[in-house]
């Protein structure tokens, strides 16, 4: 048993070098996009964000709904629901947890 | 590799502040959470005393009893 703990103990710096290298590509891809698409928005953005959600209030109003095909209401409902699901994530790490709430 | 594409601000805005939202509910809702937790277990905890002390209780008058079955 000691022996075989030991042995691992042994194996682990080898072992972190391997993920190291591993991942580090994949992280600098992650980083590539990352960088550019999922930057909070620039103070110079918000009058552009409330501007567009002012678009898509009035294009409900006018009934424009009726018009979009089937492929882009999918493509919308997807957005949307990344959208929700980054307020799970929020409440995950408000609550401090992933399942449940530690009281 | 495909080139990042723009995303527009209103998609940018919203993921954000969901995300501030979020973190805000949570941390709101676990303080809500808490103490009504640690008053449930507080008065389990009291119960469970209780119920064990009967149980001492009982075994004791039983041992004590007298009759003639023993």
């Amino acid at each position: 048993m000691a022996q075989a703990v030991q042995k691992l103990v042994a194996k682990v710096p080898s072992l972190l070098s391997a993920a190291v290298t591993y991942s580090k590509p994949r992280l600098a891809t992650f980083w590539y996009y990352a960088r550019v698409e999922l930057v909070p928005p620039s103070p110079a953005e918000i009058p552009k964000a409330i501007e567009g959600a002012s678009t898509l209030i009035k294009s409900f109003q006018s009934g424009r709904l009726g018009q979009i095909t089937v492929k882009d209401a999918v493509r919308n409902g997807l957005v949307a629901t990344e959208v929700l699901m980054w307020f799970y994530i929020g409440e995950c790490i408000g609550k401090g947890g992933i399942i449940g709430y530690d009281v | 590799m495909v080139p990042p594409v723009a995303v527009s601000p209103l998609i940018k805005t919203a993921r954000w502040s969901a995300l501030l939202l979020g973190v805000l509910y949570g941390k709101q809702r676990f303080d809500y959470l808490k103490p009504i937790a640690e008053e449930e277990k507080r008065v389990e905890e009291a119960e469970k005393i209780k119920v064990e002390q009967e149980r001492i209780i009982k075994q004791l008058a039983e041992a004590n009893s007298e009759s003639i079955l023993k």
